[in-house]
């Protein structure tokens, strides 16, 4: 198990070298006039106190954008292992310092869309299967369709026409009131709920669809396996057969889609984050890739990346974790 | 699964599963033998046997279908897989088709006449006046020129007929009233008479030779020579000698001295103490008569000068009337201007330009009828100003009498509006007048509303004005209404989609092909070839792909590159990023597919390497490929859709279905369009569902084993 783990880890890091050399590439390849455009415009940002000058020579003693690529790479990597990110253009404030004022609002979002997510899309996924071409599973799967369907951003217009410009029951964007600054410490928590809820509602339905079909199909693929015919065949009752021996085992896709999913919560929604005005790791990185700001975009892309890899590794390891015939090979 | 289904006609491509086909051949050669058999026993038999009965095992029970009829036939009793086939040949033939026989195009703007509220024209009550010349006057000095206004609104305010003023330079004038808005200027006639300042003009002494000059009329005084060099040696501006006070004025090497004097120097006659003591009366400035002859005071500097009036001759005439005429061709000259004002004091009539003309008094104007035609006016005027708020001075006289009655009436009841009817020309694209078929110019009656604010009158109506038809609710000739451009919606929506289609079977297609040739490649040779290409696809599996599209489109808006060549790149970046995914699920197909006795035989043939992976390998893996292409294409377009919503895919004037639903985002945008928005929006939603439904089914019709 070690050694597995290990290998995985030791692949990782090559892919995590790769991807982010890519990434690199790109931006070292964005042309030097849209760079130089960039900076003289943030610089002249009110509060700003850089010129575009200094600006760039300090993204070229950061990021290596004057050597060549490989060194370039190495300069940016080895600045980044340090801790060194840079500041931020487009929010004139270190790009850590960002980092940490908004990646909770994302992690608290993702979280409460996470529970939401495997509260209502397991249950419901399970009832389909377990009921087969009934009215129950077609409607289960039309809904989570549909749901896999449907833009981000036309369900956020949907939602915010019918909830807050029609009922007026939420705010349209942003995280605080008109009050906020009158409220003491519960009326902001409760200010702040108001705000959330909708772009929870938002990305709970735009990813609640893959997770149904995901529980349908396995669910589905186990009660067709031979134990769970074995078990009907001893008398067992249904709900029994159901619940111990056909659900156990559709939790081992589960639980490793599930965990491998884990890392997403700090990644935060781009789209969502944006169309709401929730100030979460998406916006900032929505802005800043709009605005050209490399230094924030450049950490961005690499923090994701090594997301979506530590994903990956944790399902794999769930996966024989969870699954002791996978361990056997 | 029954035995027949199972047993049909299988060629190896499709089904993909099923071993051998020389085995199939062999089993399908052996039923038809044996169906031919049955057959002929039964024909045999039928001499005997009325009703023929079909054995038990007749293939004529059974029909045999072959796998891609199987497929068929699996697919189309999938009641959710027809449905998603339904919607998407309606989608296609919405975005290929209809826009043939629909007469708009994509980037046809509309324009609509329609109703909008203008500030039609402007009144108001003239208080500056106009200096209108008599023929021949001299030119009036520009200082009293520029106090003629606030001396007669000062006289008005404090009931005086006449009042004298002076220039700069001496002259005088005098403002004589004539009637009300009328007044004469006259310039008087008058000389300096005779003068008091502080000081007089004594001497005058040059430092060079030290000369000493008296004025004419001046004393000498002994020692004044001295005490001007002593003044002089001391930088002092003034001496004392004797009881005189003196100063001096230097001008290089030349001193004018000056005696301080309180008495009166005359330029003419002396007159006695009487005279002086009227002129002390008046020392603030003022007129008056001694001797019959008229003297008038001016203050000047510390002293004041007495000017004796000879005569006075008029200059010009000050009104606040202004001219409107009845015929734009005719021009209304100064002498016209004068005459006519003239006339209109004694009431009668008057000559200008050679022709007669007679002037009418009526309420609130004066109407100037030439003698030759007393019917129609050909001018008035009237202290009230009425423009076109345009600045073009159009208006009609008819209109400017309605408007004149109007706010007499207003002013008359102390209301702040009031309004008229007036037909009101229809404006052109050009903001020109639109004509009818008969060269008319067409005109509505409007209402034309006047309101008084603050004394100045603004007229405004409704105007019917040639506008680009924007936010046009659905119509007969917009089904789906038009957008903020003025483009039709529903014009936009097919070609949106056809757009959006297009980037989804480009993007589909190209990661496709790219998927098949990497995992192709890495799944038939194996070894390191595949493990650089499994690293390659961790790579790019790794990649976020919506960021780097994100920071291209920022990009490309930075660089302003065109619509279609941002389009093709986009498309190109989509491929890129998602071959990862095919390539997975080829080279797994394939490594189960080596092994497979088919392959042993084609390698035991002798087939060459790419004869077996593109003829007889990829083939096979088709029915996965098909799948997850279709369920691709429903996620390319949301890509595609989302990038174009956020600004930063398709582009203006190219319709994309994002895009249009980007352009009414806006809060205020979102609750008063939803005829826009939402049915764009759930043509993304049926089309990628439609999508997802042909993949569902596909896979279930491909892959029965999934199904209970």
């Amino acid at each position: 198990m070690a050694k597995f783990i290990a290998k995985r880890l030791g692949l990782c890091v090559i892919i995590f070298f790769f991807v982010t050399f890519i990434v690199y590439i790109l931006e070292y390849s964005l042309p030097t006039s849209y760079v130089e455009k960039t900076a003289r415009e943030l610089a002249t940002r009110p509060g700003n106190t850089k010129s575009a000058q200094q600006w760039i020579d300090e993204l070229n003693a950061q990021y290596g954008m004057d050597q060549g690529i490989i060194k370039g790479y190495g300069t940016w990597l080895g600045n980044s292992a340090a801790g060194h990110f840079g500041d931020s253009w487009a929010q004139t404030m270190p790009v850590t310092e960002l980092f940490n004022t908004c990646i909770w609002y994302s992690f608290v979002m993702g979280l409460i869309c996470f529970i939401l997510e495997i509260i209502i899309a397991i249950p419901l996924g399970v009832l389909a299967a377990r009921k087969q071409y009934s009215f129950t599973d077609y409607a289960v799967t039309v809904v989570s369709m549909i749901a896999i369907s449907m833009p981000t951003f036309f369900v956020a217009t949907v939602l915010k026409l019918i909830f807050s410009v029609k009922l007026g029951w939420f705010e349209l964007v942003g995280m605080q009131g008109r009050y906020y600054a009158t409220l003491d410490a519960a009326g902001r928590f409760k200010d702040l709920a108001n705000h959330l809820v909708l772009p929870i509602m938002t990305l709970t339905i735009v990813s609640i669809g893959g997770l149904m079909r995901y529980t349908r199909t396995n669910m589905l693929e186990v009660l067709n396996a031979d134990y769970v015919r074995t078990a009907r065949a001893k008398g067992l009752p249904e709900n029994k057969v159901v619940s111990h021996h056909a659900f156990r085992n559709t939790l081992i896709p589960l639980v490793t889609i599930l965990g491998g999913s884990l890392p997403g919560l700090f990644s935060g929604a781009l789209i969502t984050e944006t169309l709401f005005g929730i100030r979460g790791i998406g916006y900032y990185a929505y802005a800043s890739m709009v605005a050209g700001d490399i230094p924030f975009t450049m950490f961005y892309l690499a923090f994701i990346s090594i997301l979506t890899l530590l994903g990956n590794l944790i399902s794999d390891i769930l996966y024989a974790v969870v699954d002791p015939r996978v361990r056997v090979n | 699964m029954n035995f027949t289904e199972e047993n049909g006609k299988v060629k190896h491509i499709p089904g993909g599963r099923v071993g051998n086909p020389m085995a199939q051949q062999s089993i399908n050669e052996a039923l038809k033998e044996r169906e031919r058999k049955a057959r002929e026993e039964l024909n045999a038999d039928k001499t005997e046997q009325a009703d023929p009965e079909l054995a038990l095992d007749s293939t004529e029970r059974v029909k045999v279908l072959s796998p891609g009829q199987l497929v068929f036939k699996r697919f189309i009793t999938n009641k959710l897989a027809i449905v998603g086939s339904l919607i998407l040949i309606f989608m296609f033939l919405f975005a290929f088709v209809m826009p043939i026989f629909y007469p708009y195009s994509q980037t046809e703007i509309f324009y609509k006449y329609d109703n909008s509220l203008i500030d039609y024209a402007q009144a108001k009550e003239r208080t500056e006046y106009t200096l209108l010349y008599l023929d021949g006057a001299p030119e009036v000095h520009y200082s009293v020129k520029n106090k003629l206004t606030a001396t007669i609104t000062g006289m008005e305010k404090d009931g005086i007929e006449e009042m004298t003023l002076a220039d700069t330079d001496g002259n005088s004038y005098s403002i004589r009233k004539d009637a009300d808005h009328i007044y004469s200027l006259y310039a008087v006639d008058s000389e300096e008479y005779a003068s008091i300042s502080g000081s007089v003009k004594y001497a005058t002494y040059s430092t060079i030779g030290s000369v000493l000059t008296y004025e004419a009329d001046a004393e000498e005084v002994s020692g004044l020579a001295d005490a001007i060099k002593k003044a002089i040696s001391g930088k002092q501006k003034t001496f004392t000698l004797g009881n005189d006070e003196y100063s001096l004025v230097q001008d290089k090497k030349t001193y004018t001295v000056f005696r301080a004097s309180e008495g009166m120097n005359y330029n003419f006659e002396k007159q006695g103490e009487d005279f002086e003591a009227l002129v002390t009366e008046n020392e603030e400035g003022g007129v008056f008569t001694y001797k019959n002859e008229t003297f008038r005071v001016v203050p000047a500097g510390e002293g004041l000068v007495v000017y004796r009036v000879n005569g006075e001759s008029a200059v010009a005439l000050l009104t606040t009337y202004v001219f409107d005429t009845y015929d734009s061709s005719f021009t209304v000259s100064d002498e016209f201007q004068v005459a006519a004002l003239q006339a209109s004091l004694e009431g009668g009539s008057f000559t200008a330009g050679g022709t007669d003309y007679k002037v009418v008094s009526e309420e609130d104007e004066t109407l100037i009828y030439s003698a030759a035609d007393s019917t129609t006016p050909v001018a008035a005027f009237s202290t009230l100003v009425i423009r076109r708020y345009s600045g073009e001075d159009t208006l009609s006289l008819d209109f400017k009498e309605q408007a004149r009655t109007t706010i007499e009436e207003m002013n008359a009841s102390g209301s702040k509006t009031g309004s008229f009817t007036w037909p009101i020309a229809q404006v052109d694209a050009n903001g020109e007048y639109a004509y009818d078929e008969n060269g008319e110019v067409i005109k509505e009656d409007r209402t034309v509303t006047i309101t008084n604010k603050n004394g100045s009158y603004v007229m405004t109506a409704e105007q019917v004005v040639y506008l680009i038809d924007t936010f046009s609710r659905p119509t007969k000739e917009h089904p789906a209404g038009t957008d903020g451009d003025g483009m039709d919606v529903l014009s936009r929506m097919m070609y949106g989609g056809r757009v959006s289609l297009m980037v989804a079977f480009v993007v589909v297609i190209l990661e496709t092909v790219l998927g098949i040739i990497m995992g192709g490649i890495a799944g038939f040779f194996g070894g390191w070839v595949d493990n650089v290409i499994m690293r390659a696809v961790d790579i790019f599996y790794c990649i976020p792909s919506m960021p780097i599209l994100i920071i291209m489109g920022a990009m490309f808006d930075a660089l302003k590159m065109k619509p279609y060549v941002r389009l093709t790149w986009m498309m190109a970046v989509l491929g890129i990023l998602g071959w990862a995914g095919v390539a997975r699920l080829v080279r797994g197909q394939i490594l189960s597919l080596r092994e497979q006795e088919f392959m042993v035989a084609a390698e035991a043939i002798g087939l060459r390497s790419r004869k077996r992976i593109f003829r007889h390998l990829i083939p096979n893996v088709m029915p996965q490929l098909i799948v997850t292409a279709t369920s691709g294409l429903g996620g390319v377009i949301i890509t595609e859709s989302t990038l174009s919503y956020l600004g930063l895919g398709v582009k203006h004037p190219l319709a994309s279905w994002g895009t249009m639903i980007n352009s009414v985002s806006t809060a205020e945008a979102m609750k008063s369009y939803t005829y826009i928005w939402v049915p764009v929006g759930l043509l993304i939603c049926l089309t990628v569902v439609a999508f997802n439904f042909v993949g569902d089914g596909l896979r279930d019709a491909f892959d029965p084993k999934m199904k209970r």
